[in-house]
């Protein structure tokens, strides 16, 4: 027995001492690049004109230069449009490298966060090398392999109210790939106050949404969606996923939006927005509204004449990966560490995973019993009575009249509070202690087990 | 009594999570006020309350306030409710 637990703190250390390891080469790496970066000029001036095309450009660009509506016109044009990326993720990559192969003249590529390894299903200008790297370095890299003419200029860094009216004034269009509420605010706010034309697009499980704002007179993001939604309703959990090629399909009709926009075609969404359904196979068109006229920004009488704080405006973070709730007491929780004494003594218990069967399907504690989190929800019978019957099995190996502790654990902490409060709310447990685990499982991987999944 | 027809309920992104479902068909009135069909809908699923004020509600096709515009419906017309939708962030639970 003590041999057995030796070498799984042995092994948990070692996983640790890896896992240190893996992150300061990852952060070497990315400070080498970033101290390349920092060596390139930043180009503040506008793109001068450009009177006719070379005899390699001809031929590079030369499928798009025949076709009449585009022609050379339009191609001079590309050619000294400049884009601003605010995001490059999974709508920001192939948007990018379709603008880039097209031959925009400059890319300006918003971004705080590096490429993780989870990343590189959907974000395809990042491979598995740069893990580790900002991703605006990992994506300009990419982009000047592809087309070396276009000039790629990476901004490693959030865009917020003290700079975005500078950096969005500066480019003539905006692609918000965005993936949170407040960024989606300012960046049409900043759009508005400077007269750019905005395409936005999201993604998420099998939908996508397209449409463009502040363009010809038509609405912006705020005409159509006046009022951020309750903090407490984007506060997700277990419900983040997307496939790749959702946002890739996203990402490419967010960039024809943007060539159209820059050779001086007009875009096809301006007051209207695409909605994808991947899994049905349709593509639907929905007219919006027209321009409010009593906008907060874009109306008549606008209110918003400077950029404001997004975050409190919103109630939610523009950076966090999960905003953590406090739903609960710290007495009313448990932290890994002690989660993992608990066990090891063999103290009776029962451990009640509430994540989504698809997530349980990718890893689990083998001892957890699991019970989704909707069904708790919905008192669904038929885990009730699994509950009951758990709680009737442990409770066997307790003394008479001392309650049998139930904790909840779910993927980061924020759903197995949710599950406590409605266990609390449950009478007829009431001779029960309901406990959750602190940061979920992938705290259980990065403290306790280093060999446990991580997703 | 006005006449019936069957529409049908489109839910998008965080819509369709709170329903459950991803469309349905329903019975209502030909000739209905856009707040009205709202909240038969949302009488069906009371969950919509939470996005009642930060959805765009097209029908058929075309985004309509909620408010007094009376609609004339048509059986097969479809009805979409469509949350704005930045994705979630990817991890989450």
């Amino acid at each position: 027995m003590a041999a057995t637990e030796e070498v799984l703190t042995l092994q948990a250390e070692v996983a640790q001492r890896e896992e240190e390891l893996s992150s300061l080469k990852r952060r070497l790496a990315a400070a080498l690049l970033a101290e390349q970066e920092s060596e390139r000029l930043v180009p503040v001036s506008p793109l001068p004109p450009k009177a006719a095309l070379s005899r390699d450009e001809i031929l590079r660009y030369s499928r798009q230069l025949v076709l009449p509506e585009l022609g050379v016109q339009g191609q001079l044009r590309l050619a000294t449009a400049s884009v601003l990326v605010v995001g490059c993720g999974g709508l920001g990559c192939p948007l990018a490298q379709y603008l880039a192969a097209a031959g925009v003249g400059r890319l300006g590529l918003v971004d705080y966060d590096v490429v993780e390894v989870s990343n590189l299903a959907r974000q395809v200008l990042h491979g598995e090398a740069l893990a580790g790297q900002a991703k605006v370095f990992s994506a300009a890299a990419t982009l000047r392999r592809l087309n070396s003419a276009v000039e790629c200029v990476p901004y490693a860094q959030a865009l917020t109210p003290p700079t975005a009216l500078d950096l969005v004034g500066r480019y003539d269009v905006v692609a918000d790939c965005s993936d949170n509420v407040p960024t989606r605010y300012l960046v049409n706010d900043a759009c508005v106050l400077t007269g750019r034309p905005l395409v936005s697009a999201s993604a998420l499980r099998f939908e996508g949404q397209l449409t463009v704002y502040h363009y010809g007179g038509g609405p912006c993001y705020r005409c159509v969606f006046p009022q951020p939604p309750p903090a407490e309703t984007v506060t997700s959990c277990a419900d983040g996923g997307v496939l790749g090629v959702v946002t890739g399909v996203l990402g490419c009709l967010q960039a024809l939006e943007v060539l159209k926009i820059a050779a001086g075609l007009g875009p096809s969404y301006s007051g209207s927005l695409l909605l994808f359904d991947a899994l049905g196979g349709h593509f639907r068109c929905i007219r919006l509204r027209r321009r409010r006229p009593d906008c907060a920004a874009c109306g008549e009488r606008p209110t918003v004449t400077d950029l404001q704080d997004y975050e409190s405006f919103c109630g939610s973070s523009a950076t966090d990966k999960c905003r953590s709730l406090q739903l609960l007491k710290p007495e009313e929780r448990i932290s890994v560490v002690d989660y993992k004494r608990l066990l090891d003594s063999g103290s009776p218990h029962v451990l009640l995973d509430v994540r989504p069967p698809v997530e349980v399907d990718l890893c689990r504690l083998p001892h957890s019993l699991h019970i989704p989190l909707k069904h708790l929800e919905r008192r669904n019978a038929e885990s009730l009575k699994l509950l009951g019957e758990a709680i009737r099995e442990g409770k066997q190996g307790t003394q008479e009249g001392v309650s049998l502790p139930i904790y909840v654990i779910c993927k980061l902490g924020n759903d197995s509070q949710k599950a406590v409060k409605i266990l609390q709310s449950w009478t007829d447990l009431d001779s029960l202690t309901v406990r959750d685990v602190v940061g979920g499982l992938m705290a259980w991987a990065a403290k306790i087990d280093g060999t446990f999944p991580r997703y | 009594m006005v006449p019936q027809c069957q529409v049908e309920v489109l839910y998008f992104a965080k819509s369709a999570k709170i329903t459950g479902i991803r469309s349905e068909t329903i019975s209502v009135p030909q000739e209905i006020k856009a707040l009205q069909l709202w909240n038969e809908i949302e009488t069906q699923h009371s969950g919509l309350t939470d996005v009642r004020n930060q959805v765009i509600f097209a029908v058929p096709q075309e985004y309509v306030k909620l408010g007094d515009q009376l609609l004339l419906l048509q059986s097969g017309d479809e009805i979409a409710i469509i949350p704005p939708t930045p994705p979630p962030p990817v991890s989450g639970g």
